[in-house]
Formats: structure tokens, sequence, C-alpha cells
């Protein structure tokens, strides 16, 4: 579907980077929820799994932050489609659980901003769903 | 600086390219890549290195070993300053060694131009690999 977003191109690579995923490697449930909105749909679509409503995603954010000790999302490259409302990044998850393995995915995300805020979220992962 | 406007690169992915696929038209395809290009594909990690080379064979392959391909329902994010296109799109498609039945797929492509042709694409699979 297609959304209104109020954000420029700075703004939608904030909010998908800085206000997102530096939160989320800071197990900040608060502030990675803020970036969504209540009826907000999360898809991980190489796994044909959806999270529907901000309640949903909390629940799958308490399971990923306990699943891992540490949570790492780096190296960036951004797509960033400002007149629709769109931003898209790859990245390279590391994840390290309590046993000390190690877990690399590279992944990509596609965001839908309505207003300053995900309506929707797809991840397409490259290994296993670990957003479950 | 862009060179290209908005339009050329949801163009090249679906008037040129994915059309080239869908329609089996092996020249129509490789013209939308430059010669040192590769296709990822992410979810299996199989990469195929030169249009005239790896991504020609991969095609030959794909191209012989299904009756029909369709691409469509597709979401385009568009970066005309990084030269980039990341799209979201189904896949019906129906392999011979399945009796021609359709399997479908919701996959994404990660283009990345130079010049107005493709150097690098990166494909997330909802399923197994079909880019062997």
């Amino acid at each position: 579907m297609q959304y209104q977003s109020s954000l420029g191109r700075e703004g939608l690579i904030d909010l998908a980077l800085m206000k997102y995923f530096a939160n989320v490697d800071k197990k900040d449930m608060e502030k990675t929820l803020a970036c969504f909105h209540d009826s907000a749909q999360f898809t991980v679509q190489t796994d044909f799994t959806v999270h529907n409503g901000k309640d949903a995603i909390k629940g799958m954010f308490e399971t990923f932050f306990g699943a891992y000790e540490t949570i790492i999302h780096r190296d960036f490259n951004c797509t960033v489609d400002e007149k629709n409302g769109r931003i898209s990044a790859s990245f390279v998850a590391e994840l390290i659980d309590d046993k000390g393995e190690t877990t690399l995915l590279y992944n990509t995300n596609f965001w839908r901003i309505r207003g300053d805020k995900f309506q929707e979220v797809y991840v397409y992962m490259s290994g296993a769903n670990v957003l479950v | 600086m862009a060179t290209y406007p908005y339009e050329y690169y949801v163009n090249i992915v679906t008037k040129r390219y994915f059309d080239g696929v869908d329609t089996k038209d092996l020249q129509k395809v490789l013209d939308c890549f430059h010669e040192d290009a590769f296709i990822h594909e992410m979810t299996s990690n199989t990469k195929h290195d030169g249009r005239d080379a790896g991504i020609k064979t991969m095609f030959e392959g794909l191209f012989a070993h299904n009756e029909r391909i369709w691409h469509g329902n597709f979401v385009h994010t568009v970066d005309v300053e990084t030269e980039s296109v990341n799209s979201q799109f189904t896949v019906e498609i129906e392999p011979h060694a399945l009796d021609n039945q359709e399997q479908r797929y919701e996959n994404c492509n990660r283009f990345y131009l130079k010049d107005g042709k493709f150097t690098e694409v990166f494909v997330y699979m909802s399923g197994e690999n079909l880019l062997k």
C-alpha cells in the first residue's frame, strides 16, 4: 500500500539506522517500538512469518533480545525512495548467544513509512529466521 | 549526480529485465548487464560472475528447466542518487521437474547500476534457489 510519509531522505535514514537498529542493538524495547505504528505489520518474507500489530512485534523482540547476548547490525547500504516514503537497506546481523556462538546473516530490510513511523517492514534473510 | 530519472530504474527492472526473463529473451536480459556484472543469490549463497559467462549460463538453465515464468506485484524502492533500485515481487514458475506445477515465491532483488546498466544484483528467495 502507498502511504504519505513526512520524512525526507536524511529522516528516513535516521529512522531506519539510528532510531531503529541502534536501539535494537541496545535492546531498548521502548525506543525500538516507538518506531512502529500500533497497526504496523512486520513480515519475514523468506520464512512467510508475519507479526501483526505492535503487541505481536513486541513479543517477537522479547524473544529475539532473550535469544542473544549481543546483537550487532552493521555495514549498512541504504537505498532511499524519498518520493514514496520507502527505504531499503542491506546489512550484516552479527548475533552472539550466551555460549559465545556467533550467527552471521546478510539480510535486506524494506520499510514503508506512514507519517514518521514504520507501517510495514519486510525482512529477507540469508539464513534461518531468527525473528520468530 | 543523478544521470537517469526515477522511471529509468523502474523500466529497466520491469520492462527490460523481468520482461526479458518472462519471455525467455536471453539477449534482452543480458543487455541489462555490464560485462563484468554478477548475480549473487543470497539465501543459498550462490554467485554467478560475468554477463557472458556465469549469468548467461544461469539463465540458459532457468529457461530450459521451466515452462512458464512470471514476475509481478512489484514494489520498488528507487534511489537515483545512489543509482540503485530494490524491488519486492512475486514469482510464479512452472518447473519441468515438478510436472509444470506452479510454484509461488515472494522474492526481492537489489540492483546496483552504473551508466544505466546492472553491475551487481543480489537476490533473496522465499524458497529453494531457482537460479542455480
